[in-house]
């Protein structure tokens, strides 16, 4: 494990800190990102109506395969698509 | 940990005088920590964590401790000085006198940065562990750290380096940094300093340049806030700059020598992570320009026609001037063989700095080449000189400024009067000596807005 | 979990939905990447419930990912089965 001492003013949490979340996902673009489980696209499909329900533009997402990374293009067009993604579902 | 009352010492089995005094030690019945050896005498001292907080640099050390405190010590072998020490006469019968002792492995340079870095106590930043998956560099990226390239991660180890190249104590605080006005303590400095890839000889400038860009007039904050492209220029004069290998000469405003490189973007790096200047936070920039990464070079005094940039502006020797620069425009002439011509020619140059019609507006620097410097030289002009022919120069004809002339709505107000403005307030100019010895180049790094409501370029003293 | 600290790199704003037997290894997954990614635990198991079963899982987890995904209102109290990390 490495350890650093921490450059800033000190003003803030060390830790990576996720992103700053907007307000409210009306208008925003959601995509939802199914990792490719059985039956998880059920809660998806529902989950998906509910959030174009909150006044977000829903895509559509899948991974090849839940037992690795989704891969580079994927997430690469996520990120010029959508500001919100939803990843589901693992059990 | 608390120290037995009596007689203590640290050894190493490695030392000579360590097994000579093995004797004399168990008779007085010292309580022993031994350097290489856990099985020698009782105590163990393999971490080295005993020796480096006592201070250790030579083995044997005795010391003698009355309520948890040393109240005597003694290093190597003399059977004067341990009689003395523990009041106990005629020690070590068949020994030497005297024998000197070796070096305690708490002092050896491979490991004393670390003892240092884990015991020594003097570091005050936040300690920051990253996690197991983490990827060291990627990790000081997510923490927002860094400015688009790689740092050097600060471990404690580093930054203890670091801090041995300067005498200034770890907790002084060199400045109050925009725009989040923290207050900056050469630790900070030397933790940004292992970031942007600095050698510890290379932390005196950047301190300097901290200082200099936090000082009032400078107006960092305003700076950074700005649409403007400009950032901090780095000008360092004096032996320092040769002593700690910045280029004044060859590509001296380009990229492939660490210590230019490294120290402006140090400076940059301390605006960032401690003053919080961030671009698309406070940091408004609408363009920037390449050198907000790092813009800082050694004025050539050798065989300069000025006298040095920080000597005339009042701080002779080691020194370092920032000035709120935006980019290199290049100045070619390559026909000027008398000083005149070619100050027509800087003039002409300097005219269209932001843009033709703006006068008194901003500042800028031209950096003469060491061919054009030599037409200066053999003039016998020195800075005076070409500032003054330079200011004849560009008065402008405020005819040629006002909104419309030219066909270019950008200009002065109506009404700006019918006489000549000059192109650049007094002190507006600063005038360097840098390059390789071929080319008849010289550079403008065009400047921020110059008075009250911009920035003044300034000077202050490296504290070597 | 993993793609979720990568996308959040990529400054999408990021949540995974997990089943509760996921829960440690969430939770020991976050502090090893250095990243507790913000996720929502929904019940176990999924595989062998009805269609209605599951439309009503994400009925019931639809608040909890609105509020991982967006600035809750000053004072709002924040739900128990959605963790965000870094405050």
């Amino acid at each position: 494990m490495t350890t650093v001492l921490d450059p800033t003013g000190e003003r803030r949490p060390a830790e990576r800190a996720p992103l700053p979340r907007p307000a409210s996902l009306r208008g925003r673009t959601v995509g939802l990102l199914d990792i490719g489980k059985a039956r998880g696209d059920v809660v998806l499909d529902r989950l998906a109506e509910l959030l174009a329900a909150d006044g977000a533009t829903v895509r559509r997402y899948r991974k090849p395969t839940f037992a690795r990374v989704a891969p580079l293009d994927l997430r690469q067009r996520i990120t010029e698509q959508c500001e919100v993604v939803v990843e589901a579902l693992a059990d | 940990m608390q120290l037995p009352d009596g007689l203590v010492a640290v050894v190493k089995r490695d030392c000579p005088t360590c097994l000579l005094v093995e004797p004399v030690l168990r008779e007085l019945g010292a309580a022993v920590w031994c350097q290489d050896d856990p099985d020698w005498f009782d105590g163990d001292d393999t971490s080295l964590e005993l020796s480096h907080r006592l201070g250790v640099e030579t083995v044997p050390t005795l010391l003698r401790v009355d309520g948890g405190r040393e109240t005597a010590r003694t290093v190597g072998w003399s059977r004067e000085q341990w009689a003395e020490l523990t009041g106990v006469p005629g020690l070590g019968e068949g020994l030497p006198d005297h024998r000197p002792g070796c070096g305690s492995l708490s002092v050896d340079p491979s490991r004393a940065d670390a003892l240092e870095a884990r015991h020594g106590g003097r570091l005050a930043s936040r300690r920051v562990q990253l996690a197991d998956l983490e990827d060291e560099h990627e990790a000081l990226f997510d923490r927002g750290w860094t400015d688009g390239l790689p740092v050097v991660p600060p471990t404690p180890e580093r930054v203890v380096r670091m801090l041995r190249g300067t005498t200034c104590d770890p907790g002084e605080v060199v400045a109050v940094v925009p725009p989040d006005l923290v207050p900056c303590t050469v630790e900070k400095v030397a933790v940004n300093a292992v970031m942007a890839g600095c050698r510890p000889e290379h932390l005196p400038v950047v301190l300097a340049a901290v200082e200099a860009a936090c000082a009032e007039e400078f107006a960092l904050h305003g700076l950074l806030a700005t649409t403007y492209f400009s950032g901090p220029v780095v000008v360092v004069n004096g032996p320092v700059a040769a002593r700690v290998g910045m280029n004044s000469g060859v590509n001296a405003l380009g990229q492939g020598n660490r210590a230019n490189a490294t120290i402006g973007r140090a400076l940059q790096l301390v605006v960032r992570n401690v003053g919080g200047g961030r671009p698309g936070e406070v940091d408004r920039a609408t363009l920037g320009n390449p050198g907000k990464l790092t813009f800082c070079f050694a004025e050539r005094e050798e065989g300069s026609p000025f006298a040095p940039l920080a000597a005339d502006r009042g701080v002779p020797g080691d020194a370092v001037t920032v000035f709120a620069g935006a980019g290199v425009q290049p100045v070619v002439d390559q026909l000027s063989r008398d000083a005149e011509s070619l100050a027509r020619t800087f003039a002409a140059c300097l005219r269209v700095n932001a843009h033709p019609k703006l006068p008194l507006a901003f500042d800028a620097m031209l950096v003469v080449s060491p061919e054009h410097g030599r037409v200066l030289r053999e003039a016998g002009w020195d800075r005076t000189r070409l500032l003054a022919e330079l200011d004849g120069l560009l008065r402008l004809p405020a005819g040629e400024l006002v909104r419309g002339a030219g066909g270019m709505a950008e200009g002065l107000p109506p009404g700006a009067g019918d006489g000549d403005v000059p192109k650049f307030r007094p002190g507006g100019l600063l005038v360097a000596h840098a390059g390789g010895d071929a080319g008849l180049f010289s550079a403008i790094v065009g400047g921020w807005v110059a008075g009250e409501t911009g920035s003044a370029p300034v000077t202050r003293e490296v504290r070597v | 979990m993993h793609d979720i600290a990568d996308l959040e790199r990529r400054g999408v704003v990021g949540v995974f939905l997990a089943s509760e037997v996921f829960a440690e290894a969430a939770r020991a997954q976050g502090a090893a990447l250095g990243f507790p990614a913000p996720h929502v635990l929904v019940p176990h198991p999924v595989q062998d419930r009805t269609d209605a079963e599951l439309r009503e899982v994400a009925e019931r987890v639809h608040p909890a990912v609105v509020a991982a995904v967006t600035a809750a209102p000053p004072g709002a109290a924040g739900d128990d089965r959605t963790r965000r990390s870094g405050g």
